[in-house]
C-alpha cells in the first residue's frame, strides 16, 4: 500500500510519542534503580544515572524472599493457565461448534460470571477457603485466578473457534472420526496459535493478580512478587530505592518470558483476529 | 451440527461447575449477609430483611460512587479506544522492526498492577518524581502540580494511569482486526481517487465498528471492576473523588466495619452489571453467530 | 509451544525445589507472631530476637509473619473468624477494639500487673489499653511526633527555633521560596493526617474528642480553631501532600524540598539517604497556640495482643513477652528503629541495650528530646482516662483527615468541615 509522505511523517510521530510513553516510564525505572539513594530523590531527577551502587538489589535480596514470591508467582500463574485452558477449551468448542439444548443460556451465565464485581466474593470466599483448610496455600490463588480468566477466555477461544470452516469438520465425520477425535486431532492444532494467546492472558491475569493474594496469603514463604512487592513498600518510610530494585526485578522476569514465547500472543491474536 | 446428548454438557459441565462454586456460592452468600445486620467480618448478626437497601438507596454514597464509576468506565473508554486506536493503526504498517514493536507494545500490560502503581506513585511524586521537572523544563507548569490534590485531577490521573496499562491490550484487539480488512478494499478506493482521511472513514472505520463494539462491552467490564490501582494510588480520595463501587465495598467493608452494608452494595453493583452483561450479550451476539 | 513448556518446566523445579527446603513441622509449642514492622531492617532485628529467644527456650519456637497496615484490618478479623489467626499480634490503641469486638481477646490484667511490679509501665501507655472491666493488650514501645527541621536552614534564614503558632506561621513563611516548601504536611484521607491534625488539636486545647458521658464533643472552638491554623500551614505544602503517607513526608525533607516536617522520626532515612550529619539535624516539641502553656503531641503506645485461647500457648506467649521487656533485650527490640521506638517501662528508658546502639549514640541528643516529647503525649479517644472504644470506628475511618480534606480539597470554612466531621463521628459510633 503506498501512501503519501504525510501519512509517513504523521505515523512515524505517532509511532515515536507511543515509543516515549510506553518506553520512557521503563527507562527511568531501571536506570534509577541503580542510582544511589540521594540522586533518586534530588528535586532535579536526572535522565542518565551519574551514581552507579547495587546496594538497592542487595538490600531487597538480603531483606525479602524476592526469589521465593518469583517462584509462587511462576506456579500459581503456570497452574492457573494450565487449568484454565483445560476448562476453557472444551467448553468453548461444545459452545461454538455444537449444537444443543439450553447452550444459548449457559454462554450467557458464563459471560454474566465475568461482569462480576471481584472485591463481591472476597470475604465469601475467604470463608470458603478457611473451611476446606486452603488459606494462606498457593491452591486457593490458583483457584481464584482460573475463576477470573475463564470467562474472558471462554470467549476469546470464540472468535478462533469460529474461523475454521465447517467443511473441515464436517469431512473428518465422513471419514468416521468421532468428535473426540475431530477435537484432539483437527480442532487443537488449528487453533493452536488463539490457545497461546489464551494462555498468556490467563497467565498475566494471574500474574498481576493483587487484591485476593494480599488478604489469602499470610505466610511470607507464599507471597507471589504483587504481595511480596507491596511488603517492601513500606509503611512509616518509603525506599524508593528498594522499590526501584523491586520494580526491576518484578519486571524482569516476565520480559524475559515474554521475549520467549511474546510474539505466539501477538501472532495468535492476529490470526484468530476477533470479531 | 447438531449434536444431541450428553457430550455438549459433558464439555461446558466442568467450566460452569468451577464457576457456580467459586463464584456463584459466594454471591448466594453475599445474598444473605446482605439481609443481615453483620458489622466486623466474623461477627454475628441477625435478620433485618430490606434495611440495609433502603438505607443505601435513600443515602448519598451508593450513588455518588454510581456516578464515579461511570465517569471512570467512560473517561477509560475514551482514552484506551483513542490511544489503541491510534498505536493498532501505526502497527498495520509496514516499516522495519514492526514485528518487534507489535510484540514490545505490550509491555505496561504484563507487569504486575502493583508495580505499576508504585511506577506512577514515584513519577507524579513531587520528591523525585519525574513528570514535574518535565512540564516544567518544557514550559507548560512553572510550579510542580499534584496530581492527586483535588478530585478532578486526581480522577484523570488514575484513567491515564490505568489506560497506561491497559490500552497496549485493546490496541492488539483493534489490530487484529485491523489486519482482516482486506488490501483489495484500500486498493480500489485508491484507484477511484480516495484520499487517505477517506479511506479511513469510508473502509477502516466501518469495518472496525463490529470489534470496537464487542472491545466496548469487554473493556467496560473490565475496567469496571479495577480496584487495585485506585486503592493503591488513593483509596477513593481526596474527599471521596475517586471513591468508585469497588472502593467503596471494600472500604465498607473494611474501614468502616459494616460487612452487611458492603455486601448490599456488592449485590446493587452485581445487578447493575449483570443488566449490563445482559443487554450485552445482545450486542456480542449468542454462540450461534 | 516447546519453548512455553521449557519456562513451565522450569517455573515448577524451581518451585519444587522451594517447597521442599520448608523446614520440617516442629514438636515444641509453636507460636505465630504478625507484626506490621515491616521494613526489611525491623523485621531482621525482630528475627534476631527470636532466635536467641527460641536457643534459651528450646520447647518454644517463635515465628514471625510480617503483615501491613493496610491489609491487617481486612485480615485480622477474617484470619481469626476462620481460625488461622496468630498467636501474638502488635497493635495500636484504635485496633484493639475491633477484635475485642468480636470476642478474640482474653483480659491480660493479671499478667500485666505482674510486667509493671517488675518494670514499671508508663501509665498511660497501660490506659490506653484498660477498659470494659479488662487490660486488652501489652504495651510493648511508644511513638511520639516531633518537629523535625535543619539547623542550618533555620540560621541561615535567621530564625529561631518556633515555639507558638504565630512563630510558626511566621518561619514556614521565611523559608518557603521557589526551592523549597515552607513546611510539609499532608492531607490525605489516611491515618498520618490524623496524627498531624490531632497534633494541631492538642496544641490548642481540643485534645477531648468524648465528653464524660461518651458523647462526642469534637465540634468546639478550639478544634475549628487548630483546623483553621492547619489549613493555613498545608497552604505552605507540596501540592502533592494531599495524597502523602510518612514516607512522602519524609523523602520531602531527606530531598531538602520541605524546610520542616511533623514526624515520629526521621533518623533512619535522614542517616541513610539524605546528609546523615547529626550536627544539623534539629528536633522540637510541636508549637502551641498562643495562650496555651505547654506542647503537645500525639503519642501511639503501641502493645502486644495474645490471641490464643490455648492455654500452653498463652503461657508461651507470656514467656516470649517476659523476654521482650527484660531490659538486656528491651533495648534491642526497640532499636529497631533507632529513635522511633521509645520504652514504656521505667528500667526500659535507663537499659544500656537501649543505647549502645550506634545510630542511637550517633543521634543521642535527638532521641532525648524525642522521649522528653513523649512525656506530652496523648492520643484522640484515649485521653482522660475516659476511654471508649468507639474510637476504633472513627480512627478506621480517617474522619479528623476526611474533615480536613472537606478544607483543604472542598474549600468548605472550618466551622463548617467541623460540624461535619461531628456528625460524621456520631453517624459511625451509633
Amino acid at each position: 500500500m503506498s501512501r503519501g509522505w504525510a501519512w509517513g511523517l504523521s505515523t512515524a510521530g505517532v509511532g515515536a510519542f507511543f515509543v516515549i510513553l510506553i518506553g520512557l516510564p521503563f527507562w527511568w525505572v531501571l536506570s534509577s534503580a541503580f542510582k544511589a539513594p540521594q540522586e533518586i530523590i534530588a528535586r532535579r531527577p536526572t535522565m542518565v544515572p551519574e551514581s552507579f551502587t547495587l546496594q538497592h538489589f542487595e538490600k531487597l535480596l538480603s531483606a525479602s524472599a524476592y526469589p521465593t514470591y518469583l517462584a509462587n508467582s511462576m506456579l500459581v500463574a503456570t497452574a492457573a493457565t494450565l487449568i484454565t485452558l483445560v476448562l476453557a477449551l472444551p467448553a468453548a468448542y461444545a459452545f461454538f461448534r455444537m449444537d444443543f439444548p439450553g447452550r444459548e443460556r449457559l454462554y450467557r451465565a458464563i459471560l454474566i460470571a465475568y461482569a462480576f464485581p471481584t472485591v463481591v466474593v472476597l470475604i465469601p470466599l475467604y470463608g470458603m477457603f478457611a473451611a476446606i483448610g486452603l488459606v494462606d496455600s498457593l491452591v486457593a490463588l490458583i483457584i481464584v485466578d482460573v475463576a477470573f480468566a475463564l470467562p474472558f477466555s471462554v470467549w476469546m477461544l470464540r472468535s478462533f473457534l469460529a474461523t475454521v470452516p465447517k467443511e473441515i469438520e464436517e469431512a473428518a465425520e465422513i471419514d468416521g472420526a468421532g468428535t473426540l477425535t475431530l477435537m484432539v486431532r483437527i480442532m487443537l492444532p488449528l487453533v493452536a496459535p488463539g490457545i497461546a494467546s489464551v494462555g498468556i492472558f490467563a497467565f498475566i491475569t494471574s500474574w498481576t493478580e493483587y487484591l485476593f493474594a494480599s488478604v489469602l496469603i499470610v505466610s511470607d514463604s507464599n507471597r507471589t512478587i504483587p504481595v511480596g512487592f507491596s511488603g517492601i513498600i513500606g509503611q512509616y518510610q518509603v525506599d524508593w530505592g528498594l522499590l526501584l530494585a523491586g520494580s526491576t526485578l518484578a519486571i524482569l522476569p516476565v520480559v524475559a518470558l515474554f521475549a520467549l514465547i511474546g510474539r505466539w500472543f501477538v501472532a495468535g491474536l492476529t490470526e484468530g483476529a476477533v470479531k | 451440527m447438531r449434536h444431541g446428548g450428553l457430550l455438549p454438557l459433558l464439555l461446558v459441565g466442568p467450566a460452569l461447575l468451577f464457576l457456580a462454586v467459586v463464584l456463584g456460592a459466594p454471591l448466594v452468600q453475599a445474598v444473605v449477609l446482605s439481609l443481615e445486620d453483620v458489622k466486623v467480618v466474623g461477627s454475628e448478626g441477625s435478620f433485618v430483611g430490606g434495611d440495609n437497601y433502603v438505607r443505601l438507596l435513600e443515602g448519598g454514597a451508593f450513588w455518588g460512587a454510581t456516578l464515579r464509576s461511570l465517569v471512570w468506565v467512560a473517561g477509560n473508554a475514551v482514552l484506551q479506544t483513542v490511544l489503541a486506536l491510534a498505536v493498532a493503526l501505526v502497527l498495520n504498517e509496514r516499516f522495519r522492526g514492526v514485528r518487534i514493536a507489535r510484540t514490545w507494545v505490550i509491555l505496561s500490560w504484563i507487569i504486575p498492577t502493583v508495580v505499576v502503581v508504585m511506577i506512577w506513585r514515584w513519577l507524579f511524586s513531587n520528591s523525585g518524581g519525574m513528570i514535574n521537572p518535565l512540564l516544567i523544563g518544557l514550559g507548560i507548569v512553572d510550579r510542580p502540580i499534584g496530581f492527586f490534590s483535588d478530585p478532578v485531577s486526581a480522577m484523570a490521573t488514575l484513567i491515564f494511569i490505568n489506560s497506561w496499562r491497559w490500552f497496549p491490550f485493546v490496541a492488539l484487539m483493534m489490530l487484529a482486526a485491523l489486519m482482516r480488512i482486506p488490501d483489495d478494499l484500500y486498493e480500489a478506493a485508491r484507484i477511484d481517487g480516495a484520499s487517505t482521511m477517506q479511506r479511513f472513514f469510508r473502509i477502516t472505520w466501518p469495518l472496525l465498528q463490529p470489534t470496537l463494539a464487542v472491545l466496548a462491552v469487554v473493556g467496560t467490564l473490565l475496567s469496571f471492576n479495577v480496584f487495585d490501582v485506585i486503592w493503591l494510588l488513593t483509596a477513593g480520595g481526596p474527599s471521596a473523588g475517586t471513591q468508585t463501587l469497588p472502593v467503596l465495598i471494600y472500604e465498607t467493608a473494611f474501614k468502616g466495619y459494616r460487612l452487611s452494608e458492603a455486601a448490599t452494595v456488592s449485590v446493587l453493583t452485581s445487578l447493575l452489571l449483570m443488566g449490563f452483561a445482559v443487554l450485552a450479550t445482545r450486542v456480542l451476539g449468542g454462540a450461534q453467530r | 509451544m516447546r519453548l512455553m513448556t521449557t519456562a513451565v518446566l522450569a517455573a515448577t523445579a524451581l518451585t519444587a525445589v522451594t517447597l521442599v527446603a520448608r523446614p520440617a513441622a516442629a514438636q515444641p509449642v509453636e507460636l505465630m507472631l504478625w507484626h506490621m514492622e515491616q521494613p526489611p531492617h525491623r523485621v531482621a532485628r525482630v528475627q534476631e530476637l527470636i532466635n536467641s529467644f527460641n536457643a534459651a527456650h528450646p520447647d518454644i519456637v517463635v515465628t514471625q509473619e510480617p503483615q501491613n497496615w493496610g491489609e491487617i484490618y481486612a485480615k485480622a478479623p477474617a484470619a481469626i473468624a476462620a481460625g488461622t489467626g496468630p498467636d501474638l499480634l502488635f497493635a495500636i490503641p484504635d485496633f484493639t477494639p475491633i477484635l475485642k469486638d468480636i470476642g478474640a481477646l482474653t483480659s491480660v490484667a493479671d499478667f500485666v500487673a505482674e510486667l509493671d511490679a517488675e518494670h514499671d509501665f508508663v501509665d498511660s501507655t497501660v490506659a490506653a489499653y484498660s477498659y470494659d472491666g479488662g487490660v486488652w493488650a501489652v504495651p510493648l514501645y511508644n511513638m511520639a511526633m516531633s518537629l523535625w527541621y535543619r539547623k542550618s536552614v533555620f540560621e541561615e534564614a535567621g530564625i529561631a527555633v518556633p515555639t507558638t503558632w504565630p512563630e510558626w506561621k511566621a518561619a514556614a513563611e521565611a523559608l518557603s521560596n521557589d526551592e523549597t516548601w515552607g513546611i510539609g504536611l499532608p492531607a490525605n484521607r489516611q491515618l498520618y493526617t490524623d496524627q498531624t491534625v490531632y497534633d494541631f488539636m492538642v496544641n490548642n486545647g481540643a485534645s477531648e474528642l468524648y465528653n464524660e458521658d461518651g458523647t462526642i464533643r469534637f465540634d468546639n472552638p478550639q478544634t475549628v480553631e487548630a483546623y483553621d491554623f492547619y489549613a493555613q500551614m498545608q497552604a505552605m505544602s507540596p501540592p502533592d501532600s494531599t495524597s502523602w503517607t510518612w514516607g512522602e513526608a519524609e523523602a520531602c525533607f531527606s530531598s531538602r524540598a520541605c524546610a520542616m516536617i511533623l514526624q515520629f522520626t526521621v533518623i533512619t532515612t535522614y542517616d541513610t539517604q539524605a546528609e546523615g550529619d547529626p550536627e544539623d539535624l534539629g528536633v522540637a516539641p510541636i508549637p502551641h497556640a498562643e495562650g496555651q502553656d505547654e506542647s503537645y503531641t500525639i503519642a501511639y503506645p503501641n502493645a502486644v495482643m495474645l490471641l490464643s485461647q490455648d492455654e500452653a500457648k498463652r503461657e508461651a506467649a507470656e514467656t516470649f513477652i517476659r523476654y521482650l521487656l527484660e531490659p538486656e533485650n528491651y533495648g534491642r527490640f526497640l532499636n529497631m528503629e533507632p529513635g522511633l521506638f521509645m520504652p514504656v517501662t521505667a528500667d526500659g528508658a535507663t537499659a544500656e541495650s537501649f543505647w549502645n546502639d550506634p545510630l542511637a549514640q550517633k543521634y543521642r541528643s535527638q532521641i532525648e528530646v524525642m522521649i522528653e516529647n513523649a512525656q506530652n503525649g496523648m492520643l484522640f479517644g484515649f485521653t482522660s482516662g475516659r476511654t471508649f472504644p468507639s474510637i476504633a470506628a472513627i480512627s478506621a475511618q480517617n474522619i479528623l483527615a476526611e474533615t480536613l480534606q472537606r478544607i483543604v480539597v472542598d474549600g468548605e470554612s472550618p466551622a463548617d468541615a467541623v460540624a461535619a466531621g461531628q456528625a460524621r463521628m456520631m453517624e459511625t459510633i451509633e
